[in-house]
């Protein structure tokens, strides 16, 4: 035979060592870069990605020596990515933050304390200057104002024959009706997407029952019974045909942007947040309209909804030219120029005086983003705090909870207190 | 043999063997060493930087909470304790054996059988030999991963095809916890190619005579096979099925792609290696994650010794 014991041995021996060096994977690469080199890393969508590297170009012109490398990704992969180089030394300088991850990276030490640095925030809107503040250090400057809300299709309306809901009186009931309808009126799977595949919705619904998702002291601020109540109304949804079978359910929730189901034409309503309308609108090719959450009690005042950061500036702790970096943030949320290529894309800018100088040359679609905020703005209350260390799992672990009750491998109290139980334990961790 | 000694092994050959001689030799052996040391440097740096080092550091943080921002802090046994008592980690030990259990010995089975039909030397060999292998070099890339999740999707190619056929169908066979899984399987099937290019190989190696003799026995194309071939071809069976089962254990690309990192729905494709990843990356804890790495070695390391032993029982070497 052409394999002996030892040539047989060896080959086992080396598919072993190549087990074992799977082990290896905690180890560390040496950052690169030179002193004025910046890397920037963002999330974001085709738009974005243009407006991004347009405005990059924009300030390398104006600061020379300086080198900017684009780190562009999509959301879902982004954290990974983010957690790999951060482990690695590698972080990029500058990188665009979520609420979600700020206290994350923040409270973990990974981030750099931006108060330390020549960052001007005088002309921010009222609370939008400490979003990115814990414990009196700021790991993040607000890079742009949004608000939750539901993007609607009103031409699968019109298709099904029903009139837009009035969405400042409508209750979670209506919402359940109203897209089953819309469902079966335009013949397409969804009505509704995504209430249950976002951890912010549960935050949403928890505020208006006077609750809160995480408490004061960095633990939960609800219980497995507000959780169960709120994986009922998910699987009562699911039951009565308005956000898709189980299996449609769980595939939207990996999907981007542009293959959202809103997107494609696929769903009526989806949730989304205000700055995203442009984008989504381009993905869509037909125009899209804002729609407030549901409240519970039937008077849009009680929603409790919120101006969020869309998302934040934030910096590495261990990035080789802070104040290159801090420069580079500085510039990004209070020039004039800056404000001009980004516009309304990620967000309404905080800067009021930015804000005011862009609002005329907005597109008609972002005009009507910057409307609606103004238009809620005595519906809003004070934002949430920042999720603490190890919340940033809670959505995926809210997400199996939710799938076990669809597919019936659980029942809503069995999988809320399971989610509940890993959820805390995972903040304690 | 270097060329340098054998050159002097010839010249040795006239002269007779004198204490200088032997001398002379010592010291060509000596430089044969070094040589042969310079060649393997490359390998010997590569063994020690990337694959010696980490390991130990792994093993190291392995007793330690760290959460890859913050230094680590030693902490003994804990990481080892918890993972007796983490849930979703039995889980997904409970993924990965039947992910290898099963698609290991369908996807050798299937090897052998093709294998077989090509060993019949039909005309257009070649061809079939890459198109079948072709599979194995694409099958834990990523592309395929992300084909594999519109194929299987509840509007997937898979299920407008059954739909033409009258089967209408809502659910998608990657995003229903009960069939998730053997997707993945028969992904992993799908990659028959190497293990069936070494089977043909050692196909090859059988003497012919045997066949012959047992033919002019009497011996039908079944007993021949069960008799001849099975026990002739055993070391390879045995080769592929180990490098399989190590193999099968790391499988890490296309859980990750096909459940988008999740190993949903539901935990049901939550491999073993995505949990790790999962723990270590996305909740910051690599010192559980080294302790987990340090449990896969041993988890395989076991079986193959496990292998190894019972192959005592059914190897046969024609040494």
């Amino acid at each position: 035979m052409a394999l002996n014991r030892r040539q047989f041995l060896w080959g086992s021996l080396a598919a072993a060592t190549a087990t074992a060096g799977l082990s290896a994977c905690g180890g560390r690469s040496g950052g690169e870069g030179g002193p004025a080199s910046l890397a920037l890393a963002w999330w974001g969508n085709p738009t974005r990605n243009a407006n991004t590297t347009a405005a990059i170009d924009l300030y390398l012109q104006s600061h020379e020596g300086t080198s900017i490398t684009a780190q562009p990704g999509e959301w879902a992969s982004y954290w990974d990515r983010l957690a790999t180089q951060t482990a690695g030394g590698s972080a990029p300088d500058v990188i665009q933050m979520d609420m979600a991850y700020l206290g994350e990276y923040g409270a973990r030490g990974a981030l750099l304390d931006l108060s330390q640095y020549d960052i001007d925030t005088s002309s921010f809107a009222e609370g939008t200057a400490d979003s990115g503040e814990i414990d009196g250090a700021v790991y993040g400057i607000n890079a742009g104002i949004n608000t939750p809300v539901l993007m609607a299709n009103p031409a699968l309306f019109e298709q099904a024959g029903l009139p837009m809901p009035d969405d400042t009186t409508w209750t979670w009931d209506d919402l359940r009706t109203i897209s089953a309808e819309v469902a079966a009126g335009a013949g397409i799977p969804f009505g509704v997407v995504g209430v249950w595949a976002s951890e912010d919705y549960l935050e949403l619904w928890l505020r208006q029952q006077g609750k809160s998702l995480f408490s004061e002291d960095g633990g939960l601020g609800f219980e497995a019974a507000d959780a169960a109540e709120w994986l009922e109304m998910a699987l009562s949804f699911q039951e009565a045909g308005a956000t898709g079978s189980p299996s449609q359910i769980g595939e939207e929730a990996a999907k981007s942007l542009d293959q959202s189901a809103i997107a494609v034409g696929t769903g009526a309503m989806q949730t989304f947040w205000s700055n995203q309308l442009e984008a989504l609108s381009e993905a869509a090719g037909t125009e899209l309209t804002l729609l407030r959450y549901p409240s519970s009690t039937g008077s849009a005042t009680d929603r409790a909804t919120y101006y969020k950061a869309s998302m934040l500036w934030s910096a590495s702790a261990r990035t080789e030219d802070p104040e290159a970096a801090a420069a580079l943030i500085d510039w990004w949320v209070n020039s004039p120029e800056a404000a001009g290529i980004n516009l309304a894309e990620r967000g309404i800018p905080a800067n009021t005086e930015v804000r005011d100088a862009i609002t005329p040359e907005l597109s008609e679609v972002q005009q009507r983003v910057v409307q609606f905020i103004a238009d809620i703005e005595p519906e809003t209350t004070d934002a949430p705090s920042a999720p603490p260390a190890g919340g940033g799992a809670l959505e995926a672990i809210f997400l199996r909870a939710y799938t076990d009750v669809l597919f019936g491998s659980s029942t809503p109290s069995d999988a809320a207190q399971a989610f509940v139980d890993e959820a805390s334990s995972n903040l304690s961790g | 043999m270097s060329a340098i000694s054998e050159l002097t092994s010839l010249r040795r050959d006239k002269s007779g063997s004198s204490p200088e001689d032997r001398r002379m030799r010592a010291k060509e052996a000596g430089r044969d060493n070094k040589a042969g040391y310079l060649f393997l440097l490359p390998w010997l740096v590569g063994l020690v930087v990337i694959t010696i080092g980490p390991l130990l550091a792994s093993l190291y943080l392995s007793f330690t909470d760290y959460s890859l921002i913050q230094a680590p802090t030693w902490t003994g046994l804990d990481n080892y304790a918890r993972m007796l008592e983490d849930p979703r980690l039995h889980n997904s030990l409970r993924v990965t054996f039947t992910y290898v259990f099963v698609s290991v010995p369908i996807q050798l089975a299937l090897a052998l059988a093709i294998a077989l039909l090509l060993d019949r030397g039909m005309r257009g060999l070649p061809l079939y030999r890459s198109v079948f292998y072709l599979p194995s070099m694409l099958g834990s890339s990523v592309a395929i991963a992300i084909l594999w999740r519109q194929m299987f999707g509840t509007s997937g190619l898979v299920n407008q095809v059954l739909a033409l056929v009258g089967v209408e169908s809502t659910t998608g066979w990657i995003s229903d916890p009960d069939t998730a899984l053997w997707t993945i399987v028969l992904l992993h099937v799908w990659t028959f190619g190497s293990p069936m290019i070494i089977f043909l190989a050692g196909l090859r190696q059988i003497p012919r005579m045997y066949y012959e003799a047992a033919s002019v026995d009497g011996a039908g194309r079944w007993r021949s096979f069960v008799q001849i071939t099975l026990p002739l071809l055993s070391p390879i069976i045995f080769f592929n099925l180990v490098l399989q089962v190590i193999g099968a254990f790391q499988s890490f690309t296309q859980a990750f792609v096909v459940s988008n990192g999740t190993g949903g729905p539901s935990d049901s494709t939550l491999f073993y290696t995505l949990y790790l990843y999962q723990r270590g990356f996305t909740d910051f804890q690599m010192g559980y994650a080294s302790a987990m790495a340090w449990l896969l070695v041993i988890i395989v390391g076991v079986l193959t010794a496990l292998n190894f032993f019972l192959s005592r029982y059914w190897v046969f070497y024609d040494e």
